[in-house]
């Protein structure tokens, strides 16, 4: 639909705009179907998140707009609206008795485009047709870029197609309006616009199985539709969904990386500081700036992905900690030394002691370390070296199961955002960071971590410290210069990452401009932390679990995680391109951020630590 | 007698077992929808007096599933919260503090005064729909159709 096209709805907006409403409660319900028709809108209802869903894919056009309560018995709310957003592209409103922010977070790193409390008010409902316009309006706007894109792929194009992706993701970022343009753009809509495809879950668990068998760094598109071998499936599509998909790891690490933070950025600062020292040992290590031989470093970082970084906010006390204390770079160098004990941190390409730099702007990473140590993170040796690492580091583990280590932190001290990465498909750690690599090419400038933050200008809160996700942070490392602080928190909803990494979020993440200059210095680091990931493949385990919850949010996040995150070596990747990379990311930094988290923005690299 | 409607509306009110948002709900209501609030209320009480079953049959089990009764008084607060019965409300969330709490007697008791308020809403309520009734259009601005 052309913007014109939407402009002239506009007129008749939001006048007989059509909402599924979906609510097990049967007062609740009628209540909101009242309330929506003295709106003007069409509205139908529906006590049953299932029948929703068959509503939905008999027609996707059929409705503007989804409308639904997060408690439901047949069906989580929240998986509700990822399977929504990831297959239909609606925009979805998410309604609660809980204003627990960690509900909100989740809304908004699900994709919700906003988050009502009951009870609702009408004055709320008149305003909802909002997202519609502007989910809508995106849309268009990816589709152009999009088709550009289409011919280079997954891999040339992830930056446009994150912006795309972007505008799909629309929706989520709708929450935060901040994040919402940034994360748009790098949301990966063109390739689904251009056919749409229906990412069933059958679909995507299919999907998420050839990534983890290929290797979430490794996979690439033609290969995984080889592997998944579906009929009608286009590389392009493949190639969309990967992007989407790593985008959304990373979100998913930034997410938990900053609830966990959030909670406890307190514990976190402690932990951090504490952790830190013990992350000397990490730094120490030689870093192999050459970036090659991180690679091989930690096997251990890898579990970044997913899980660690949001199963890190669980204990955020370590993580948050880190992220915000953001330890001046003496520290970390210290707490490399530490770091060694963590674990992994073997090649860690943290070693700092060249970049020194890096390592200052990331006292980040080192939680992220601890939090890999934890998770057997080499990540954390990527964080070491830069906080972008660190980020990444927590990236990677954001995205299985943001359970992962990183918020561990406490534990291990610095919650190496590596969360679980086992739970978490920490093969998508890898994924994300190759994808990030990807990204960086093409976003070089994008801002050195761009933390996905999609979302919210939340991550700006965790500012560094937490680190958003562990979003498999190849690019956060990078970004560590810059955004360090943020990119990691993604947990914070996407917003965080830019914020941190951008020496433009001052507020957020003053860590980041000292990151910055470090950053430039250990492009090396990066690298290793981003072989980390692959190595440790995040493995199947939490890409589904990722995939399942946030299908499309995660891919997107960590796709956007990827591009901002500077860093982001991709999958040991040609170091000096990160490197180069990754200094011009430490300045556009932002771009990550921007990401799409699509779940909150959660810079996934960043990982909250 | 609109004037004992009236009276007997804002008594509920007064005494907080209803909130704002019940007058919301009235505001709701109009010609194309004229007995918009008696019917979500008679939805309110027939869900929750469900739910109340629910919630004793676990109770009498004894076996004090924290997180099911949870769940329950989750659903519950939800309801009474659109249709603003105050409350119960309250009881709801002190419920669930126990449950948190796992502090079993404290569920019973509190369960137990949440039964007491909601009977009480609803003998009201039904009272206060009655007299409404009566009172003819003129008050509520009912028109029959």
């Amino acid at each position: 639909m052309t913007v014109e096209q939407n402009f002239e709805a506009l007129d008749q907006f939001p006048v007989g705009m059509r909402v599924l409403a979906v609510d097990d409660d049967q007062t609740c319900l009628k209540i909101l179907e009242t309330l929506l028709r003295r709106c003007h809108y069409h509205v139908t209802t529906t006590n049953q998140a299932q029948k929703a869903l068959e509503l939905l894919r008999e027609n996707k056009n059929k409705f503007d707009l989804v409308i639904s309560d997060v408690d439901m018995p047949d069906m989580d709310g929240f998986k509700l609206l990822e399977l929504v957003g990831l297959e239909m592209d609606l925009p979805v409103i998410m309604l609660s008795v809980h204003s627990d922010p960690k509900y909100v977070m989740k809304g908004v790193t699900h994709g919700a485009c906003d988050y009502l409390l009951k009870p609702v008010r009408i004055e709320e409902l008149k305003n909802i047709w909002q997202h519609v316009v502007r989910s809508k309006s995106r849309g268009s706007n990816n589709n152009n870029v999009g088709e550009k894109r289409d011919g280079s792929g997954n891999e040339g194009g992830g930056n446009s197609d994150q912006n795309n992706g972007r505008a799909n993701r629309k929706r989520k970022d709708q929450y935060n309006e901040e994040e919402d343009e940034e994360r748009d753009d790098n949301d990966d809509s063109s390739a689904q616009k251009k056919q749409r495809v229906v990412w069933t879950v059958e679909l995507h668990k299919k999907f998420v199985a050839a990534v983890n068998q290929l290797g979430y760094e490794k996979a690439m598109p033609k290969k995984i539709l080889d592997l998944m071998n579906v009929e009608k499936l286009t590389r392009e599509n493949v190639a969309s969904h990967l992007q989407k998909f790593r985008l959304y790891l990373k979100r998913i690490s930034g997410v938990t990386n900053q609830q966990a933070i959030m909670a406890n950025s307190d514990l976190h600062f402690l932990q951090m500081t504490s952790s830190l020292n013990g992350l000397d040992g990490f730094h120490h290590r030689p870093t192999p700036v050459g970036s090659g031989q991180f690679h091989g470093g930690t096997p251990g970082m890898r579990p970044f992905p997913s899980n660690g970084i949001l199963g890190r906010l669980n204990s955020p006390s370590g993580i948050g900690v880190r992220n915000l204390s953001s330890p001046p770079a003496g520290m970390f160098l210290q707490n490399q030394n530490d770091l060694g004990k963590f674990h992994h941190v073997s090649s860690l390409p943290l070693n700092h002691s060249d970049g020194g730099n890096i390592l200052q702007g990331l006292p980040m990473p080192l939680e992220f370390d601890q939090l890999q140590a934890n998770n057997n993170n080499n990540i954390r040796n990527m964080n070491n070296n830069n906080k972008s690492i660190a980020g990444s580091s927590m990236a990677f583990p954001t995205f299985s199961t943001q359970q992962n280590s990183l918020i561990r932190a406490p534990n291990n001290n610095l919650v190496v955002l590596e969360g679980h990465p086992q739970a978490s498909p920490s093969g998508f750690p890898g994924h994300q960071i190759n994808k990030r690599v990807e990204h960086w090419s093409n976003a070089v400038s994008s801002s050195n971590l761009p933390p996905p933050q999609t979302s919210n200008s939340i991550h700006h809160q965790f500012n560094v410290s937490p680190l958003p996700h562990a979003r498999p942070d190849p690019l956060e490392w990078n970004n560590v210069s810059s955004s360090y602080s943020i990119p990691f928190c993604d947990s914070a909803a996407s917003t965080l990452s830019p914020p941190a990494l951008d020496t433009t979020n001052p507020g957020a993440f003053s860590r980041n401009t000292d990151f910055d200059s470090n950053a430039n210095g250990q492009p090396g680091v990066f690298y290793d932390s981003l072989q980390m990931r692959q190595s440790g493949n995040y493995g199947p385990t939490t890409d589904a679990a990722m995939l399942s919850s946030n299908p499309k949010e995660g891919f997107v996040v960590g796709q956007q995680k990827l591009q901002s995150g500077g860093f982001m070596v991709a999958d040991a990747g040609s170091l000096d391109d990160i490197v180069n990379s990754t200094m011009k990311q430490e300045q556009s930094q932002g771009e990550l951020s921007g990401g799409d988290m699509g779940y909150g923005g959660f810079s996934s690299l960043r990982t909250c630590i | 007698m609109q004037r004992q409607v009236a009276l007997i509306k804002q008594s509920l009110f007064d005494q907080g077992y209803l909130d704002e948002q019940f007058m919301e709900l009235e505001e709701l209501q109009d010609d194309a929808n004229p007995n918009f609030v008696e019917e979500v209320s008679a939805l309110y009480f027939k869900d929750s007096a469900r739910l109340i079953n629910n919630i004793d049959q676990a109770l009498e089990r004894g076996s004090f599933d924290f997180n099911r009764l949870d769940n329950y008084m989750h659903q519950f607060k939800g309801s009474s919260t659109s249709i603003g019965a105050s409350k119960v409300k309250t009881e709801c969330t002190k419920f669930r503090e126990y449950c948190r709490a796992g502090n079993a007697e404290g569920c019973l008791r509190t369960f137990h005064q949440l039964k007491k308020e909601h009977s009480t809403l609803r003998k009201k309520l039904e009272h206060y729909f009655q007299l409404a009734r009566q009172a003819g259009p003129k008050e509520t601005a009912r028109r029959p159709k």
